[in-house]
């Protein structure tokens, strides 16, 4: 992915002068992670284009009051992870009170991609708030303390949800090659 | 799997999104810049006026804050003067302004739809059913009678040797310069204003089809057509070297070369309203009107690159037209709903000067219709 720090701070004050082609690029820079993101922490299209949309727009509200010196991604990262959570919560109540149709959206939401295979489908099987620090570790590449900053979470909870998420990860990925 | 692969839908959610997010990046009112205290004071009116329109009192409310815009310390209660060289044509209900620098005005009663000589040594307007080249005192050179007269233009050709092309109908005609050989140059053309190629004797305009044409008017040949595939045509406009044509639909711009080679195309969110290329660049002014807020803004675009768009102003209600300054330094800019003129100098809007009372001044509907010639 190009785009150098130095680029996202000339393309935040572009955005904030009112150039959309800045905007634009930010967009398309920050895009495949954001969306990647929430799809691997919702596993639902829909949901993760919702997520990673609000995220934006919400970067749009805030534009004029952003500071330009400190990076983009982690404060979209922490608004997309967040709602992502809170989805993946929403969703896990609804299906204890026995709404089955999720359920089979859910099923038929898995074209042939990777994503929708072994590494997907074991992630799929985590807590939503596993599959969030799993995603911002391996995914967005963040530290555990950068994590726990993005999350409000004690640096300590971060590493023990890492270490506990990828241990049932390779659990299930051996599950599913035997 | 990899951490890098594409989930599901990544691209088509992405191209989605995008349209969302410039839509909603359209409508916002960029926060004012650093020491530009007039600026916010008019987009926090703005604010209120839009907050008044959409209240249930309704109209009245809305009234009652246009009073307050009126009173607004930083706005003049007159066009005194204007703020660069050049003279200023207004159209309005009661006729053609010509303002001066100095702010003194003459009034050319019962003429609509003026517009300037290419070096403002006459005006062309429409008076009742005649056609007519006037000079900016009011003496009539000219005159031509035909029903259902509109959007009259002189050519920019530069050398005493010009031609007015205007709408009579669904018509399009074109006139010699001192009213002789007036022919039928198109049968059946959308009411947009026909532009003329500066330097030349060559005129793009909208058929009916929505196709852009652009016809050498002295030897009645179609130079090049070119279909924009759009329902509704809004404007044309040449930039001042001839090389860069804009042509607005509702809901897309498109730049011409002069051979009818597109050079960029862009989609709009809100609705293309008037646009005015700044003299000696490949950059205009645009306005667009924003239907589910009730907001226009204005926006400086580059011609060869129309997703380069840089939003110098935004407030509540319509803008009615809006043109450069000769020296291409100010833009004013008609706030209708404000019953406002801004200046607003260059498009980093490093002075905004308000002029209020435009309807008292000028009479109802008075919008600028060109800056000309120092």
């Amino acid at each position: 992915m190009a785009g150098s720090h130095g680029d996202e701070r000339a393309w935040i004050r572009g955005a904030q002068q009112g150039t959309e082609t800045d905007l634009e690029s930010l967009f398309r820079h920050h895009w495949p992670r954001a969306y990647r993101a929430a799809y691997l922490v919702v596993h639902d299209s829909a949901a993760a284009e919702d997520i990673a949309q609000e995220a934006f727009l919400a970067a749009v509200r805030g534009l004029d009051r952003f500071d330009r010196r400190r990076p983009f991604g982690p404060w979209l990262h922490r608004i997309v992870v967040n709602r992502a959570i809170d989805w993946s919560r929403a969703r896990t109540l609804r299906r204890e009170v026995g709404e089955g149709a999720l359920a089979v959206v859910a099923a038929s939401d898995r074209p042939e991609n990777p994503h929708s295979q072994s590494l997907a489908s074991a992630l799929a099987e985590l807590s939503p708030e596993h599959r969030a620090v799993i995603v911002l570790r391996h995914l967005l590449e963040y530290t555990p303390g950068e994590i726990a900053e993005l999350l409000g979470l004690p640096r300590g909870t971060v590493n023990s949800r890492l270490r506990r998420g990828l241990d049932e990860l390779a659990q299930q990925v051996e599950q599913d090659v035997r | 799997m990899s951490w890098r692969d594409p989930a599901p839908g990544e691209r088509e959610a992405g191209e989605r999104s995008w349209k969302t997010v410039r839509e909603a990046f359209d409508e916002r009112i960029p926060a004012s810049r650093r020491h530009d205290w007039r600026l916010f004071a008019i987009a926090a009116v703005a604010a209120a006026i839009l907050a008044a329109a959409l209240s249930p009192p309704g109209q009245a409310v809305f009234g009652s804050l246009r009073d307050a815009v009126r009173g607004e310390e930083n706005a003049k209660p007159a066009l005194f003067s204007l703020p660069a060289p050049g003279r200023l044509l207004v159209n309005s209900a009661q006729g053609a302004w010509v303002v001066q620098r100095d702010g003194s005005k003459r009034l050319l009663g019962g003429y609509r739809e003026a517009s300037w000589s290419p070096h403002g040594l006459y005006l062309v307007a429409i008076h009742g059913h005649e056609l007519r080249a006037i000079e900016p005192d009011g003496d009539r050179r000219w005159s031509i009678g035909r029903p259902d007269l509109a959007l009259p233009r002189w050519s920019s050709f530069g050398r005493q040797d010009e031609r007015v092309a205007y709408l009579a109908g669904e018509t399009l005609r074109v006139v010699d310069g001192d009213g002789s050989d007036d022919r039928l140059l198109a049968p059946r053309v959308a009411r947009v204003a026909p532009a003329w190629r500066p330097g030349t004797h060559v005129v793009a305009f909208f058929d009916r089809t929505g196709e852009v044409q652009a016809v050498d008017v002295d030897r009645r040949r179609t130079l090049w057509r070119t279909r924009l595939f759009a329902a509704e045509p809004v404007l044309l406009e040449w930039s001042g070297d001839g090389t860069r044509l804009l042509a607005a639909t509702r809901s897309e711009l498109w730049t011409i070369d002069p051979e009818g080679r597109t050079v960029s195309n862009n989609g709009v969110g809100g609705r293309p309203v008037a646009a005015s290329f700044a003299p000696r660049t490949h950059r205009f002014a645009l306005l667009r009107w924003f239907t589910q807020q009730r907001r226009s803004g204005v926006e400086v675009v580059a011609a060869d690159r129309l997703g380069k768009r840089t939003r110098i102003f935004a407030g509540a209600g319509t803008f009615g037209a809006v043109a450069w300054s000769p020296t291409g330094r100010w833009l004013i800019l008609d706030w209708d709903s404000a019953d406002q003129w801004l200046f607003i100098r260059s498009a980093a809007v490093r002075k905004l000067v308000a002029v209020s009372n435009i309807e008292e001044n000028f009479g109802p509907d008075a919008s600028p219709a060109g800056w000309c010639c120092p």
